[in-house]
């Protein structure tokens, strides 16, 4: 088996450009921008303009686009999964934290 | 190669409609979601099902799954035949999860889009142009001091990969991946080029890893700050000590006010997940009373109920 090392870079809050949030979500760009439009999905703005993403963004992508697709769900049912999902997840931290 | 049976996976028959095959996905979508599923293996049947789904929805791909399947002989181990595919002409949509790096040897061998982009080259010849490859997503777990610390942690990952003939095959591989210091959880690293080849020259995908840590009774974390659970005596606590304390980040020495009650915070500024701004560590007192095992020590017990004979710890209960 080939075992090699490989250095992670930390996705942080600006890491990520549209294209390369697009790509990791298997959706073109215009998915993204169209969802930002609606207030569905925020990004970091940046000086220059351009939008960024950080590791918050790309979950939260990734879980819209995973609905969509799965359960042919429209963008704004797939985006109140999403909060339904993070919320889950802010109570089983605050579970945790008690 | 193991052939897979997909109709079986999704639990439909092999007449079913489009309209039932996407009912039972669904259906199976909801069950195996990974994000809310408590299954133990529900993403490894995730993918599972979202091969079969990729497969069964596209009826191109069905119709070839289909005549391989009327083909095959039971019980062999399987190899498709030369032309399996000829006459089909597959789309080029992805699986319903996006890509599918975590598919079966199966699926990559015969389905994936390396595999028919080399099917297209062998046939038609000549160059094609260069595509990028897919990125991949997986969960790594890691200790909380990893996060303090940084650390290096092996990572199993099974690939398609193009060989040097340029056929699709699957290679297992462990990568040692490099975690930096000041990860938080639910945050992700980038592994730049680790996901899927390129096809035609073009560059590799990335593989993203999102970070969960393991489960320590010791620590309750919220976004960096860490809260850690100190048990002191009812003296130390009534009185005020010093104290050495184990931390994520290393011993540390511990001033206890004196006066202190149970369920008391003291923080160590910036001893929390390092960071920019790190964030804070914070010792909650647990008064940790000694056994009465012995009569010297129910002798001193008695002591303190004879000279605290007024206090009542149940007064906030109305007791």
């Amino acid at each position: 088996m080939r075992r090699n090392e490989v250095d992670a870079v930390l996705i942080d809050e600006d890491t990520l450009d549209l294209h390369e949030l697009a790509s990791a979500c298997a959706v073109p760009t215009t998915w993204v921008v169209e969802r930002i439009e609606a207030g569905l999905f925020a990004c970091c703005s940046s000086g220059a303009g351009e939008m960024r993403f950080a590791s918050a963004h790309l979950i939260r992508a990734r879980r819209m686009a995973i609905t969509e697709r799965c359960f042919d769900a429209n963008q704004e049912l797939a985006a109140l999964v999403a909060d339904l999902l993070e919320e889950v997840e802010q109570l089983r931290r605050q579970v945790r934290i008690r | 190669m193991e052939f897979k049976e997909y109709y079986k996976t999704l639990g439909v028959g092999q007449s079913a409609s489009a309209d039932e095959i996407k009912k039972a996905y669904r259906g199976l979508a909801r069950k195996y979601h990974p994000d809310v599923s408590k299954e133990a293996d529900a993403s490894a049947r995730m993918a599972e099902v979202n091969e079969a789904y990729a497969v069964l929805s596209d009826p191109e791909k069905r119709a070839a799954f289909d005549r391989l399947a009327q083909r095959r002989a039971a019980g062999q181990d399987f190899q498709p035949p030369p032309g399996w595919d000829a006459g089909f002409d597959f789309s080029e949509a992805g699986s319903p999860a996006g890509n599918d790096g975590d598919f079966s040897d199966f699926f990559n061998t015969l389905f994936s889009r390396a595999a028919r982009a080399q099917r297209g080259q062998e046939r038609g010849g000549g160059a094609r142009a260069q595509v990028r490859g897919g990125d991949h997503h997986a969960r790594i777990s890691i200790d909380l001091a990893d996060a303090y610390q940084g650390a290096t942690r092996p990572l199993a990952l099974r690939q398609a990969q193009l060989d040097e003939s340029g056929n699709v095959v699957t290679a297992d591989r462990v990568l040692d991946v490099q975690i930096p210091k000041g990860v938080k959880e639910g945050q992700s690293i980038r592994l730049r080029g680790q996901g899927s080849p390129g096809l035609n020259g073009g560059p590799a995908g990335d593989l993203y890893l999102e970070i969960n840590f393991e489960p320590d009774p010791r620590y309750r974390i919220e976004d960096r700050d860490v809260t850690q659970t100190l048990p002191v005596a009812p003296w130390e606590a009534a009185l005020g000590a010093r104290i050495e304390v184990p931390t994520p980040s290393g011993q540390v020495e511990v001033n206890v006010p004196a006066g202190s009650n149970n369920g008391r915070k003291l923080r160590l500024k910036g001893r929390g997940i390092p960071g920019d701004a790190p964030g804070d560590l914070y010792l909650e007192l647990e008064l940790a009373s000694p056994p009465a095992n012995d009569e010297k020590a129910r002798e001193l017990y008695r002591t303190m109920a004879r000279e605290f004979s007024s206090f009542n710890p149940r007064q906030q209960m109305g007791a």
